[in-house]
């Protein structure tokens, strides 16, 4: 490999770099998961860059690799901190109590967005990112129909996991 | 609900000021750092099982244990059961890099997760395949003990006829064969599937999600 070329891919990824970390803040729950699914994500990125053409946006074709390494490639390391959960739970015992400012209703949201299955997270993101259904669904491999169905029904879950 | 969703979109962009930011020179560190994705794991775990077995071969027992074939009567049967295997092992390591080559992080996600289990199905099917010929040498050993005239000195055994009559030593022998072939068959059979359930756990479950979609 070049240097012009690592160069070139630094610093696109650099400039770039928010994608992942989304990515990466929604599919892990503490800083070293984080951290080590942005270096695998990287690492894909890198390898598959030399098949990028330029054709798309180089953050177009960020979204693809990032998510496939989430959902697909990368397996969560072993130390897995649990925190996340019992937060969630605190959040949904006040939310009975008190508290419908739009802040807490945030907080709220994006704990149940965390709840959701890797599928599910994916569709949201893309969802979240103003993806339109057309790049959902060939980011996924399903038709645009049942990326809507999937939606629809993952706004259920979600209002499920609010109002239990 | 439409409406908090909506809320939360607008947030979500808010919110790429809170996010980490990476230098350069930390971006640059990591692309040489090694992969740990599941398709290497899958690359290294069946190399390992298309090698094991052929160094099998290779142990001067087994070599001894042709000899012993040979005096059982069963030395061509062993050497066509001896040589089809690498016939097959190179199938397989063929279809197998053909499928590992079709793998693209660039495909969509179906595609990619459909491939990578593809991939794993070619192993699958060589690891059973592998297993099957290693239980049928012992039960095909088993078999010729069973019409063996002089199994006892093939095998040197003469010290145990001491203690019991040559028909009762030689169905022990059988006996023994054929439960050891099944017990070694059964475990390493289990050690690799729960290898690979773990390995793929999430892959197998993300992509059923995917599948169920299209029904």
């Amino acid at each position: 490999m070049n240097k012009e070329l690592e160069h070139k891919f630094v610093s696109e990824l650099e400039s770039n770099q928010n994608i992942v970390h989304k990515v990466c803040s929604l599919y892990t729950n503490d800083r070293d998961s984080h951290n080590d699914l942005f270096q695998e994500i990287t690492i894909q990125l890198w390898k598959a860059y030399p098949k990028f053409r330029g054709d798309s946006k180089f953050s177009t074709w960020m979204y693809r690799v990032a998510l496939n390494t989430a959902i697909t490639l990368y397996r969560k390391s072993k130390k897995r901190i649990r925190t996340q959960d019992y937060d969630s739970v605190i959040y949904k015992i006040k939310a009975n109590e008190y508290d419908h400012t739009e802040e807490h209703q945030l907080k709220l949201m994006y704990n149940a967005v965390k709840q959701l299955g890797d599928i599910d997270k994916a569709l949201v993101f893309l969802y979240l990112e103003d993806k339109d259904y057309t790049e959902i669904s060939e980011t996924l491999g399903i038709s645009e129909v049942n990326a809507r169905v999937k939606m629809n029904r993952i706004k259920n879950k979600l209002r499920t996991i609010l109002n239990p | 609900m439409m409406d908090e969703l909506e809320l939360l979109k607008k947030d979500w962009q808010k919110k790429e000021a809170e996010l980490p930011k990476l230098s350069f020179d930390q971006i640059y560190q990591m692309i040489w750092k090694k992969s740990s994705s599941v398709v290497k794991w899958i690359f290294i775990i069946s190399l390992i099982e298309f090698i094991v077995p052929q160094l099998i071969y290779l142990i001067p027992a087994a070599r001894e244990g042709l000899d012993t074939y040979e005096k059982l009567g069963l030395k061509n049967a062993m050497l066509v059961i001896s040589i089809v295997p690498y016939a097959i092992a190179l199938y397989f390591i063929y279809q197998f890099y053909q499928r590992y080559k079709e793998i693209s992080v660039l495909d969509n996600a179906k595609n990619l997760m459909h491939k990578i289990l593809k991939t794993r199905r070619t192993v699958k099917h060589y690891i059973i395949w592998s297993l099957s010929m290693f239980f049928i040498t012992f039960i095909a050993m088993a078999i010729g003990i069973y019409f063996s005239e002089d199994f006892v000195s093939i095998l040197n055994l003469e010290k145990l006829t001491e203690e019991m009559s040559v028909e009762r030593l030689r169905l022990v022998v059988v006996g023994v064969l054929i439960l050891l072939g099944l017990v070694v068959t059964v475990v390493v059979g289990a050690i690799y599937f729960l290898l690979y359930g773990l390995l793929l756990r999430k892959l197998g479950r993300n992509y059923k999600e995917l599948k169920r979609l299209e029904v």
